[in-house]
Order: structure tokens, then C-alpha cells, then sequence
């Protein structure tokens, strides 16, 4: 049945990619049939993987299809529970992408419906690689879907260069993990990746492992590799980011998951490097995501965080592998899967909500949005959930995930080495001090952008299109999601300990559940939350508070006299006259300044301007790894493709030349060796 | 001569004048039948000179000071607004005293920008004055005052009062410095006069001046000391303060001195003995010693203080910055030294420290240096007027003759200057300038990387009165 | 010493008015009272007056309207067989008429109306009394001694009495100044903005009457015409003792024997 299911869902996505590409866009039914496909396909995922999660592992083989020695499609418990996650999410994802590709115009040609398929399908892949070679397939499938989408609007030359690094970055990543793969293939002999295990511990092993986090922390936005990210999945359209950033992105922590379960613990130097690199990036994407004026950046940036807080959760899951105390490797591997899971859902909302946003008032400019919830209900709701998911607030299932993240941290004193203790003590003070910086991060947008009073602004397009039924439905599902799993979070974690089992045993993860209603740090007696029982309390209290106001007050808090607010300003105030979404990250922008190095200028400027405008005030940040890594390799690396092409002279007889020195240099070279 | 060339040999003989180092004072209109008296007051040593020009019936305009004299920006500013003289070339012609209800297009520009309009009804118990901060959320790069609100129409008031009432306006027109402006308002009259005010109402004058200073920086310590939330030192500096107002109170009749001064001496002697004045002012002093040390002492206190709200020596001096901001900036403008009168020609003024740093501290600093002096010259004062000979009269009647006087007093802001035109015993026009009105300009020049939350300090270590500016 | 010991070392240096009287309250020279009102004045001492708060009516009795009064003493001074200064600080009124002295009228019905529809509010507040200060054009004299009546010598929270920062959280308004132009938006806007219900205050002869500074084309000679008042406190500036007894006025709260 699992694999049944496994075998539909592909088929499922090649029919839409079919559609997409012989039937076009000119229909409103062809443009939406590839993303419907795509839900059915995505809920086969998911049911495929529950099944395997529950014990009914599945496998398709398909033989030396790659001639490279038989291989087969596996989904055993850890493939299955990333496809839930993964699946659950493309389901809402793709509906509500049908719902947002109907009206016309959105969809800029065929091939984006053709896109998402073969990142569904590139995804399916790489979580049910038994071999490396599908592993790669499914990898390189992934990036060069995440080119198409980020590049499909052909308008802007930044969106043709955004999608050039997307791809840049996603080859370099394919790479390095063409590279580890290939050290770890020739040691063990095998292509098959349950094979690895067995490799001895020696360079090739270590160099490897570091290939491999090279790798997928590409694809989850780790430092330094993480200048793609926003804006990649600010470049894409619509939904798409949705599906990048909410579904595609699991691929990359499917990896490191994998890796942990198949080579155990990375060396104790490379732990403590993933660690410092985690919560340095945690806060680096914060920080940005706090000071960005584009809502989709915002966003992005705050995958860059959560990659970081994911991977941070994975690193103490691996000190706790290193260190020989198993349950906190059980602990950091639940931690960072609740956090996987709750990012995906939140993220998605997030996304959707921020392309119906964009649809429905033309702008993602945060100084420009205000009063979202009222012009946009559904979408504004979603909003407001994934961004208290994200800012990690009680009754979501961000909150759950935070608080095990924070819990993981304290157990840092189970851990020996000063090196290592020291990393977590650090890591998690960054991880700590990004809990904080995403509620201001979140409370900005909330209370600015989708609180706030009526758009003044960007008038609606359509105040009434919130991507149809198909849209609300989309972004309601994640939303809900966030908000009803964190009641169930005993659930949930019963869920992710048969997930792991792979990796660690299932028995230790069920720890985790104290009793039915009640949640722990895997260790006993150190703390405890119920995450169900604020779902009762929360709304009692509220409910309670309301009704002792309304009875001590008698009823008169119900009789209210209505005034404007408060203002007594004499003449008017040209331009804004509240806090700005810029002005309100501007304090983070000074506190944080060490981090995003910010820079204030105010210039005069043309004193006989007519306006009276005379000065100008700017405040940039900068984004130190771009900054300082990348921009200073760029000129020598444009001199070395310079000198490279001056060999490109197009004469026969220089090339044959080449070829001949080449040749001989082999050659002089084999014989050395040999 | 025509209008135009009339106006800009005024605009040249002024900016001169400045420019070989002559102090931009102020600068009125006075409307005439035969037209548009424009007057310049430059501040020389031992006088203060007017420098008058007569634009005919007719004129709407003349050349700008202000690019050449940064000082005169709101002084045109307000002749624009009272008479409809227009400055050509002044960079921003704002309304400044008349209430707008238009829009003024903002200074600053760049994403994401805001204006925060502050006041001109505040937190806390305030003067109204609107300050509108255009800020991209924290930092302070510009703002602008509004001060409109709060104009009275002070000056045409005073045409047609009779020299002895127009003493009582003086008293109003900048409330906490009462006696500072009764006395320069006098001085103005006993000018045109020819008359000298006898000894013991010169000290009796110095008594009330020099409480009016202490209570003043007191007002402005309390006020530094609430922004930093010191409860303890509010209440200290408070109990003080109150203790000042009640020897005011208990020497005259009003907490703030008014009624004392009159044109050609004072009203009456002090209603205490010198006794109860000198035990009084030795339980002050001696307290106020101990709880100025333990503040100064304070480091969570002067934190705020240093560096907040710098004024550069230069600035201060290229605008003439007057009172405690000026001396805070090595620009001493003390017009109890540079022109001594009444009582101050015969006691010591003590030689007060050279101070440059121009922050907040420096400015209180100041400010305590200037309230020892102060206490030191009350109790000079209470001596000399116990010895003083009781036949002397305390006033001398003071018929002003038709013409102009420009008297001048150093009020706890800075030097008050009045310029008094009397026909027949009547007020024709006069012209109040006071120590806030020239330094509230520099306001908005301090706020160099300052904060929203160093506002307070900033606002309260100026110690200006709005009253004396929107007039 | 430190600051909390500070704070200490003087023990308590609080007025226990209104429950005991004040001694400097009781000894100040707090208004004008006009000597021997029964007997008519021939000669014209209303010119005596710089504010015109002198009124000679047609028996040619004289009378003094403190609500004008700048206590510049200038008709004590003058006429002292006719003016001399009255001592307390107990001066405000419900009615901007009880301002006049000496008082030719007694209470008519309307006062009791005003003074049940004043009781009626203020019931409200209970114990617990936030005042918001508006600026409507005052010289400045008049905030410190609204500042002062927050020092340890009044400390009017004892009382339950706080300055409160928004007019969303106050029960009272006392205003202070000419009622400058400028200042008939903000004034209105606050009030509007004011909790109900609402009293109002009008603290200083320049809010009730403009004193000195009217006639002007700038001011409206007093906030009553911005603003319906419910207390008038007279001075110039009104002492913080003449302010606490207005608020407690307002708010019925002064000893029967005082009023």
C-alpha cells in the first residue's frame, strides 16, 4: 500500500506536469489542473509516508534502472515521516496555488505547474533515495525546479540574477554532495546509502561528513551558504514560495537526519563548528528579517532563522551522539523535528498570505501595508498564526517546539568538553536571544501591517478575492495546523518517536511524554509543559476575565463612548504620522548594530529643492557574510573567468594543443603515481 | 534713498556690524503711519545698540539676514508673522507665533520616514509647545517647534498700558523669570529717564533676581532628575524649591517676586528681617550643598547627562547663545558682568569656571555654579540692605520722556532685553526679547545621535519658558 | 548618604491640610477684600485698577472681582482705607459670581442645581482622582505650581490625587492660561478625549478672565468661553494651596466648617 501510494503520487505529478506543458495557461481549468494534481500527489505523499511512519514501511524497486547496481524507492519510517511533514503541507500549498493561478495574468507561461511537479517529484526522490545516484537525481531535480520557479517572472533583470544564485548556489550544493557521496562510495564500495555506516572513521570520513552539511545547509539556508535564500524566495511568484520554503526546504534537514541515522556522530570539531555556524545564522536571519522592509523578505529572512534554530537542535542532537548520553540525542532530534514541523506550517501560511497580500494590494512594502486583517480576513488570520508560530507564542505549536529548543539547550552540563559545552553555552545564548528578536520581528508585522487601522494606502484590487475557496482553504490548513497541533503536541511527539526510529529508539523518544497530557525534556524531573492544558486555560482565562470585567463593572463595559484617538496636534504633519514599519525596526536596527552593521547618514541635500525637503536620511545594514565572504572573492574570481577565456581564442589548432598538454600531463602524472 | 536700497544698506550695516563682533541681540518691526520701522538690536560691552531702518509706507520686503546671521532665523521668522514683512532669501519662512493649521512640508526625507507630533498638549504637567520630531523610530534628525499655540499677543498688548501697568505685563510675559523682566522693563524706562535707582532698591532687586535664579535651576535639576526617574532627588530638589518660592514669598508677598519691581526702584522693602532671611537662607544653602553633592555623585544619573544634547563651542558662539546654554558652551554672555545695574555694581560676582563641554551636564553644572553664586549674593544682598541707610528712598519718581529705552536684565534663562517707545507717559511699543526666545533656536541643532529617551533630558537642561517665546 | 536615606533625614514634611489647617496657608496673602463694603465711594476707585476688577455699582458700592484680581496691590497701595489684602488661601467657586466680594447675592436655586449636577459627577471618582493639566496659554508661573502641589510639602497623593499623563485616564481637567487662540483645537480635542464624567477646572485669573494679558486679539480673555467650568480658583499664579482647595471643592471633599 505504501508503496502503491508512493508509485500514484508520481504518476499523479507527471499527469500535471503533462497538462501544464501540452495544455498552457490559456484556460482557467488548465492553469489550475498541474497544482490540483500536485495536492492529490502531495496528500498520496503524505498518506504514503504515514503509513510507513505506523508500520508499514514500503519499497519500489527499480533495479539497475541508472546502471549503477540495483537500487530500490524506500520509505522506511524516517523517509515516511519527512513525507507526511512535507506531503500534508504540499497539499495545502498546491490548493491554494490552484486557487492563485485561476485568474489570468498571475501565470506568466507553462512551465510553472511543470516546476512544482518535478520539485514534488525531486523531493519524493530524495526522501526515498535508497541509493545515492536517486539521491542526486531527486537533489538536482529540486534545484533546477527552484530556478524555474524563482526565475518564472521574466520581468526584472534582479529576478533573472535572484534565480542565477538560486541555481548557483543549488549546483555548488549538488556538488558537494556529489563529492561526499563519492568519498563515502569509495570506501565502502557501495552506492547504496545504508552501506555508509559502515565506512571507518578516517579523513576521507570527515571530509565527507563536511561535504555533506556543506550540502544541505545549502538547501536550509545555513552560514555562509544562506545569500540565496531570501532572495531566491523573494524572486519566485505567488504560492511558489510557499512551496519552496514551506515543503522543499525539509529536503535539506531529510539529509542531515539521514546522515546522523546512517554515520552517527560528525567528529567533535565539526559538531562544535555546526553548532557556533547554527545559532550564528538563527540570529543573523533574525536580525534581518527584523529590519526588512518587504514583507517577502522578511519572511525569507526568517527561514534563514529557523534553519538555523533547526540545525542548531540537530547539533545538539549530535554533541548528545558524540558525547555518549543518548537521550539527548533523542532530545535535540525531537526538538529540531518539532521545530521542522512547525516551521513548515507556519511557513506556508506565511508565504500564501504574503502572495494573496501582494495580489490583492500590488505591494509587499511594509510601510505600505496596514489593516491587513480587515481587507484580507482569512489571509490576515493565517498571517497572524504562522507569525505567532514563528515568534513562538503560547497555544501554537511554535511555542512547544521553542520551549523543547530552549530546554535542549539547559541540558548542556550532561555534555563533556569544554569545547562542546562551551559551543552550546553560546549557541544556545544566540538561539535564546533570537526567541526574542522573532517576537519583535513578528509583533511588527502583526501589529503594523496586519492589525493597524484601515489601508491607507495601495487600494485593493479585488478586496474580495482572497484566492477563492481554493486560497482560504490553503492557507487556512497550515494555519490551523499550527494552532491545533500544538493541543495535540502528545500526539505529535508519539508521531515523530516512531518517525525517528531510524535513528534513535522509540522508546526514548516516548519519554518525552510524561503523561498523556503532559510534556518533558526526554530527562525526568527537569521541567515539564503541557501545551494541551494551555489550550484549555488560555481561553478559560480569557473568557473568565471577560465576563468578572462585565460583572464587576455592572455592564457598563459594554456601554462605551466612541472618540477618536487622542491627538492634539495643532496643523497637519505632511507625510506619516505614526510609526512606520521602518521606523518601529529601527531601534533593532541600532541594538543589533554590531551584527548588521548599520549605517545612518543624514545628507543635505539641494537646499533650493521647492519641496523644502532638504535633508536625507538613510539607514542601511549590511549582510556581513555577502559583505565580507562573497564581494571580496568576486573580483579575483572575475579576473580568473577573465584569464580563462583568453584561452578561448577559437583557433582548432590551439585547442588540439590543450588537449595534447593535458594528455601528457596525465600521463607524466599516472606514471609518477604508479 | 528707495525702499529696496534702504533695506539692504540696513541687512549690510547689520551683518557688518556682526561680522567685526557685535552680538546679534534682535530683531523687531513696528508698524507706523509712515510706515516700517525695522529694528536691529546689537549687544556691544557696556551697551546695547539699536539699529533702526525706515522702510515707507508700502514696503513688503527686505534682504534676509539669516544666511549671513544664522541667529535672526526665527526673529524674521516672527516679524513675518506679526507684520507681514517678508525676508527675501530666508531659507525656511515658516509660521512661527501665528497658529497654522496647514501642513508644513517635512525637512527630511528617505524611506520609511515619520513625523511624531509631540504636544502641543504633553505628558505631564507642561507648557504647550508642539514639537514635531521627523525620525525614522529612534534617532532624532530633525524637529521642528511650534510654539503658536501658546501666543498671546503679548506685544500689542503693551501699546496704549500706562508705564506703571506695563511693568505688571513684563511680570506675565515670561512667568517663572518675573523679576528678570520687570527689571529689564524698568531699566529701559530709568534709561530713557535718566534715572538711577537707589542702593537699597538695587539690592532689594538683586534679592528677588537671584531667588528667581535659584528656584529656576532647581526647577530644571528636578526636572533632570525626574527624566532619570530619581524619585528621592524629585522630591529633595522639590522640598527646595518649594522653600525657595516660600522665602520669595514670605520677602515680598508673591512666590515669584512680582509686584517688587517698579520703575524707579522697588514697591517696598523686603517684609522680613534680615535675621529670619539669613537663618532661612543658611538652612537652604546648607542643604541644598549636601543633596547637589550626592546628585553630581550620582552615576546612573550623570550617565544620561554626558554627552547628551551637545552644543558645540562654535555653533554657541556663531548664534550667540545666551544664559547657562551659552556659558555650558564657552559663551559667556552675562549681562550682570558685561553691564552690571542695580545692586550687582557693588557686590563681588564670583569668577565662575570656564566650561565648553556643551552636554547636559555641563549645562547643570553650570547652573549649580551660578546657584552658589546666587545664594552668595542673596545673603550679600540681606547684609548690605541690614546696614543700609532706612532715609534713602526706595523709589524715585521716573517721568520718562517721549523716545526709546533699551533696558537689559540677566533672567535665569540669559539676558532679557526690552525695548520700551513711550509717548506721554504711555507705551507706544514695546519690544520684549527673552533669553528663551534666542536660545529655543538652537533646540533642535543639540540633538546629535540623541535618542527619543534623552529628549526629556535634553528639553529639561534648556530650562526655557515657552510663554517668553510665543509672546 | 545614599538617596532612600535622603529621603528620610527630614522626616515628614507634609501639610496636613485639608484635615488640619495649614499655618502658611492661613497666613498668606492670597486676595483683595474690600474694607467697609457698606459704605458708598464717591471717587472713582475703579481706574485704580490695572485688570478692571474694581466694580462700583450704582450706590457707588464698591466691590472686587478676584477672578480679575492680579493682586498687584496697586489699590492697596492707593486706597488702603478702602482695600487691604485678605488672608487664606481658600478662593475658589463653584460660580464665577462668588468670585466678586464682597457677595450682595445669596445662593439662588441654580447654584444648588449646580452644585447637586457637580456632586452628582464627582460621586463617581470615589477616592481616586487623576488630573490631567492643560496649557491654554499661561505665563508659565502657573505649571510650577501645579508641578508643586506633586511635592513632599503637598504631596496631593495622599489624597488620592494624581497628574495623569492622558486625558483617557482623567476625571479632571484643570486648565491654566488666557485660552490663547492656538490652544481652542487642542483644549476641545482633549476634552473630548477626557473619560466621562468630567470636572473642570479653571485655575488663575488668567484662565478665568485673561487678567493682564486681556484684551488681545490672540486670546479669548479666559477659557470659560472654550469650555463649560465647574470651578473657578483665582490667582495669579494660583497658589498650590488655592489649587488644592479647588480640586477638593470640585470634588466635595473639603470639611463642612471651611467652605
Amino acid at each position: 500500500m505504501t508503496a502503491t501510494l508512493l508509485l500514484v503520487a508520481f504518476l499523479v505529478f507527471a499527469v500535471g506536469a503533462t497538462i501544464d506543458l501540452l495544455a498552457g495557461i490559456g484556460a482557467p481549468l488548465s492553469r489550475m489542473l498541474p497544482y490540483l494534481a500536485a495536492a492529490v500527489g502531495s496528500g498520496c505523499l503524505a498518506a504514503s509516508g504515514a503509513l510507513a511512519v505506523t508500520g508499514a514501511p514500503g519499497e519500489i524497486g527499480i533495479g539497475n534502472l541508472l546502471g549503477f547496481g540495483a537500487t530500490a524507492l524506500r520509505v522506511d519510517p524516517l523517509a515516511g515521516l519527512f513525507l507526511t511533514v512535507s506531503g500534508a503541507v504540499g497539499v495545502a500549498v498546491s490548493l491554494a496555488a490552484a486557487g492563485w493561478a485561476r485568474p489570468e495574468h498571475r501565470v506568466h507561461g507553462r512551465g510553472l505547474g511543470s516546476a512544482w511537479s518535478l520539485t514534488l517529484v525531486g523531493i519524493a526522490l530524495v526522501m526515498t533515495a535508497g541509493g545515492a545516484f536517486v539521491f542526486l537525481i531527486g537533489w538536482e531535480a529540486v534545484t533546477f525546479a527552484f530556478y524555474l520557479l524563482a526565475g518564472h517572472r521574466r520581468g526584472p533583470t534582479q529576478t533573472a540574477r535572484d534565480s542565477f544564485l538560486t541555481l548557483a548556489v543549488g549546483k555548488a550544493s549538488g556538488a558537494a554532495l556529489l563529492l561526499g557521496f563519492l568519498l563515502l562510495t569509495s570506501t565502502s564500495g557501495s552506492v547504496q546509502i545504508d552501506s555508509w555506516a559502515s565506512v571507518p572513521d578516517n579523513g576521507a570520513r570527515q571530509a565527507a561528513y563536511v561535504l555533506l552539511i556543506l550540502g544541505f545547509g545549502a538547501k536550509v539556508g545555513l552560514v555562509p551558504l544562506q545569500i540565496w535564500m531570501p532572495r531566491g524566495y523573494a524572486a519566485a511568484p505567488g504560492p511558489s514560495r510557499a512551496l519552496m520554503a514551506g515543503v522543499a526546504v525539509n529536503v535539506g534537514f531529510y539529509g542531515l537526519w539521514r546522515c546522523l541515522a546512517v554515520l552517527g556522530a560528525p567528529p567533535t570539531w565539526l559538531v562544535i563548528v555546526v553548532l557556533l555556524g547554527a545559532g550564528f545564522t538563527a540570529l543573523l536571519g533574525i536580525a534581518h528579517a527584523t529590519v526588512q522592509h518587504d514583507l517577502a523578505r522578511v519572511v525569507a529572512y526568517s527561514s534563514v532563522e529557523n534553519g538555523g534554530l533547526i540545525v542548531a537542535g540537530w547539533a545538539v542532537a549530535a554533541s548528545g551522539a558524540l558525547a555518549g548520553v543518548p537521550r539527548l540525542e533523542v532530545l535535540g532530534l525531537l526538538t529540531a523535528t518539532l521545530q521542522l514541523v512547525a516551521h513548515a506550517m507556519a511557513k506556508s501560511a506565511l508565504f500564501l498570505a504574503v502572495s494573496t497580500i501582494e495580489e490583492a494590494t500590488g505591494s509587499t512594502e511594509l510601510n505600505d501595508l496596514s489593516g491587513l486583517g480587515r481587507l484580507l480576513p482569512w489571509h490576515g488570520a493565517g498571517f497572524a498564526a504562522g507569525a505567532l508560530t514563528l515568534a513562538g507564542l503560547p497555544i501554537t505549536v511554535g511555542f512547544v517546539s521553542e520551549w523543547f529548543l530552549l530546554e535542549s539547550f539547559m541540558q548542556l552540563f550532561r555534555v563533556d568538553g569544554l569545547g562542546l559545552q562551551l559551543a552550546m553555552a553560546i549557541s544556545g545564548a544566540a538561539v535564546a536571544l533570537t526567541a526574542g528578536f522573532a517576537a519583535v520581528a513578528f509583533v511588527r508585522i502583526l501589529g503594523l501591517s496586519v492589525l493597524g487601522s484601515a489601508p491607507s494606502v495601495a487600494p485593493p484590487r479585488d478586496p474580495a478575492d482572497e484566492g477563492g475557496w481554493l486560497g482560504r482553504i490553503g492557507v487556512a490548513l497550515p494555519a490551523f495546523g499550527c494552532m491545533v497541533v500544538a493541543g495535540l503536541a502528545p500526539y505529535e511527539v508519539g508521531f515523530i518517536a516512531n518517525g525517528l526510529a531510524p535513528v534513535v529508539p522509540p522508546h526514548l523518544v516516548a519519554q518525552a511524554i510524561k503523561s498523556p497530557w503532559v510534556l518533558q525534556p526526554v530527562f525526568a524531573d527537569f521541567s515539564i509543559l503541557s501545551p494541551s492544558w494551555l489550550w484549555i486555560t488560555f481561553p478559560v482565562g480569557l473568557i473568565g476575565l471577560a465576563g468578572l470585567v462585565l460583572v464587576l463593572s455592572r455592564g457598563a463595559a459594554l456601554r462605551v463612548r466612541r472618540t477618536p484617538a487622542w491627538h492634539s496636534a495643532t496643523g497637519g504633519v505632511s507625510g506619516p504620522d505614526r510609526y512606520t514599519a521602518f521606523g518601529f525596526a529601527n531601534p533593532t536596527r541600532h541594538v543589533l548594530a554590531n551584527l548588521l552593521l548599520t549605517r545612518t547618514e543624514l545628507r543635505e541635500l539641494d537646499p533650493e529643492d521647492p519641496s523644502g525637503t532638504n535633508l536625507g536620511y538613510t539607514a542601511d545594514v549590511i549582510e556581513v557574510v555577502d559583505h565580507f565572504l562573497y564581494r571580496p572573492l568576486l573580483s579575483p574570481l572575475g579576473w580568473i573567468v577573465r584569464a580563462a577565456k583568453s584561452l578561448q581564442s577559437g583557433r582548432l589548432d590551439a585547442y588540439l594543443a590543450y588537449m595534447l598538454l593535458a594528455l601528457v600531463a596525465l600521463i607524466a602524472a599516472a606514471a609518477a603515481l604508479s | 534713498m528707495t525702499t529696496a536700497e534702504r533695506a539692504i544698506a540696513f541687512a549690510d550695516d547689520l551683518t557688518q556690524q556682526v561680522a567685526g563682533g557685535a552680538r546679534f541681540a534682535g530683531l523687531y518691526a513696528t508698524s507706523a503711519d509712515t510706515g516700517m520701522r525695522l529694528t536691529g538690536l546689537l549687544a556691544a560691552p557696556g551697551e546695547v545698540v539699536p539699529l533702526d531702518a525706515m522702510l515707507p509706507a508700502g514696503a513688503s520686503s527686505y534682504p534676509a539676514l539669516t544666511g549671513s546671521v544664522p541667529a535672526a532665523d526665527w526673529y524674521e521668522r516672527a516679524v513675518h508673522d506679526l507684520t507681514g514683512l517678508r525676508p527675501d532669501g530666508h531659507p525656511r519662512l515658516e509660521p512661527l507665533l501665528v497658529a497654522s493649521s496647514e501642513a508644513v512640508p517635512r525637512r527630511v526625507g528617505g524611506h520609511g520616514l515619520f513625523s511624531v507630533p509631540y504636544g502641543p498638549v504633553r505628558g505631564g504637567v507642561h507648557e504647550s509647545v508642539e514639537y514635531v520630531i521627523e525620525t525614522p523610530g529612534e534617532d532624532i534628525p530633525h524637529l521642528r517647534i511650534r510654539v503658536a499655540a501658546k501666543h498671546r499677543g503679548i506685544q500689542e498688548r503693551f501699546q496704549s498700558l500706562s508705564v506703571a501697568d506695563g511693568v505688571r505685563l513684563a511680570e506675565r510675559v515670561e512667568g517663572i523669570a518675573s523679576v528678570a523682566h520687570a527689571l529689564a522693563y524698568s531699566h529701559a524706562v530709568e534709561r530713557l529717564a535718566g534715572v538711577e535707582v537707589s542702593r537699597p532698591a538695587g539690592l532689594v532687586r538683586v534679592l528677588h533676581a537671584e531667588l528667581e535664579r535659584v528656584a529656576n535651576h532647581l526647577d530644571v535639576a528636578i526636572g533632570l532628575a525626574e527624566a532619570a526617574g530619581l524619585v528621592v532627588a524629585v522630591s529633595r530638589f522639590g522640598w527646595h524649591k518649594e522653600n525657595v518660592l516660600r522665602l520669595a514669598g514670605r520677602l515680598c508677598g508673591s512666590r515669584f517676586g512680582r509686584g517688587v519691581v517698579v520703575p524707579g526702584g522697588v514697591r517696598s522693602l523686603p517684609l522680613l528681617t534680615a535675621a529670619e532671611a539669613r537663618t532661612t537662607l543658611e538652612t537652604l544653602t546648607a542643604r541644598l550643598a549636601s543633596d547637589v553633592a550626592e546628585l553630581m555623585g550620582t552615576a546612573t544619573f550623570l550617565d544620561r547627562l554626558r554627552e547628551t544634547g551637545p552644543l558645540s563651542v562654535e555653533r554657541a558662539r556663531e548664534w550667540g547663545a545666551l544664559g547657562p546654554i551659552g556659558r555650558a558652551s564657552g559663551v559667556d554672555t552675562d549681562a550682570r558682568l558685561h553691564r552690571p545695574y542695580d545692586g550687582y555694581l557693588g557686590l563681588r560676582l564670583d569668577v565662575r569656571a570656564r566650561r565648553e563641554a556643551g552636554d547636559a551636564q555641563e549645562r547643570l553644572r553650570v547652573r549649580w555654579d551660578e546657584v552658589t553664586e546666587a545664594l552668595h549674593l542673596i545673603r550679600s544682598a540681606v547684609d548690605a540692605l541690614d546696614g543700609a541707610a532706612a532715609k534713602e528712598p526706595i523709589v524715585v519718581p521716573t517721568a520718562a520722556p517721549d523716545g526709546r529705552g533699551i533696558g537689559w536684565a540677566e533672567a535665569p534663562q540669559g539676558e532679557v532685553l526690552y525695548a520700551v517707545d513711550i509717548t506721554d507717559g504711555s507705551i507706544t511699543r514695546c519690544y520684549p526679547r527673552s533669553a528663551s526666545f534666542h536660545n529655543l533656536g538652537l533646540f533642535p541643532d543639540v540633538f546629535a545621535g540623541d535618542i527619543f529617551t534623552d529628549f526629556a533630558f535634553i528639553e529639561a537642561s534648556f530650562g526655557l519658558s515657552i510663554a517668553g517665546v510665543a509672546l | 548618604m545614599p538617596w532612600p536615606l535622603r529621603g528620610l533625614r527630614d522626616g515628614i514634611l507634609t501639610s496636613r491640610y485639608p484635615r488640619k489647617p495649614d499655618e502658611y496657608a492661613e497666613s498668606w496673602r492670597g486676595a483683595i477684600d474690600v474694607l467697609d463694603p457698606d459704605r458708598p465711594e464717591r471717587h472713582d476707585v475703579a481706574a485704580l485698577c490695572p485688570t478692571a476688577a474694581i466694580g462700583q455699582d450704582d450706590q457707588h458700592l464698591v466691590s472686587v472681582d478676584r477672578g480679575r484680581c492680579i493682586l498687584c496691590g496697586a489699590c492697596v497701595g492707593a486706597r488702603p482705607d478702602r482695600f487691604g489684602w485678605a488672608a487664606g488661601t481658600d478662593l475658589g467657586s463653584p460660580t464665577r459670581g462668588g468670585l466678586v466680594v464682597p457677595q450682595r447675592q445669596e445662593d439662588d436655586d441654580s447654584l444648588a442645581a449646580l452644585r447637586v449636577d457637580l456632586a452628582r459627577r464627582v460621586r463617581a471618582f470615589g477616592r481616586s482622582v487623576h488630573v490631567r493639566h492643560v496649557d491654554a496659554g499661561s505665563d508659565g508661573a502657573d505649571e510650577w505650581e501645579v508641578k508643586a502641589l506633586t511635592n513632599p510639602t503637598y504631596d496631593v497623593h495622599r489624597l488620592g490625587i494624581f497628574l495623569t499623563a492622558s486625558p483617557r485616564h482623567a476625571d479632571l481637567l484643570l486648565i491654566t492660561g488666557a485660552g490663547a487662540q492656538g490652544m481652542s483645537e487642542p483644549v476641545a480635542g482633549t476634552l473630548q478625549a477626557t473619560a466621562r464624567p468630567v470636572v473642570i477646572i479653571a485655575a488663575g485669573t488668567d484662565a478665568i478672565s485673561g487678567g493682564m494679558v486681556s484684551p488681545s486679539y490672540a486670546t479669548a480673555g479666559g477659557i470659560g468661553d472654550l469650555i463649560d467650568v465647574d470651578v473657578w480658583v483665582p490667582g495669579s499664579p494660583p497658589t498650590p494651596f488655592a489649587l488644592l482647595h479647588g480640586i477638593l471643592l470640585a470634588l466635595g471633599r473639603l470639611p463642612e466648617v471651611r467652605r
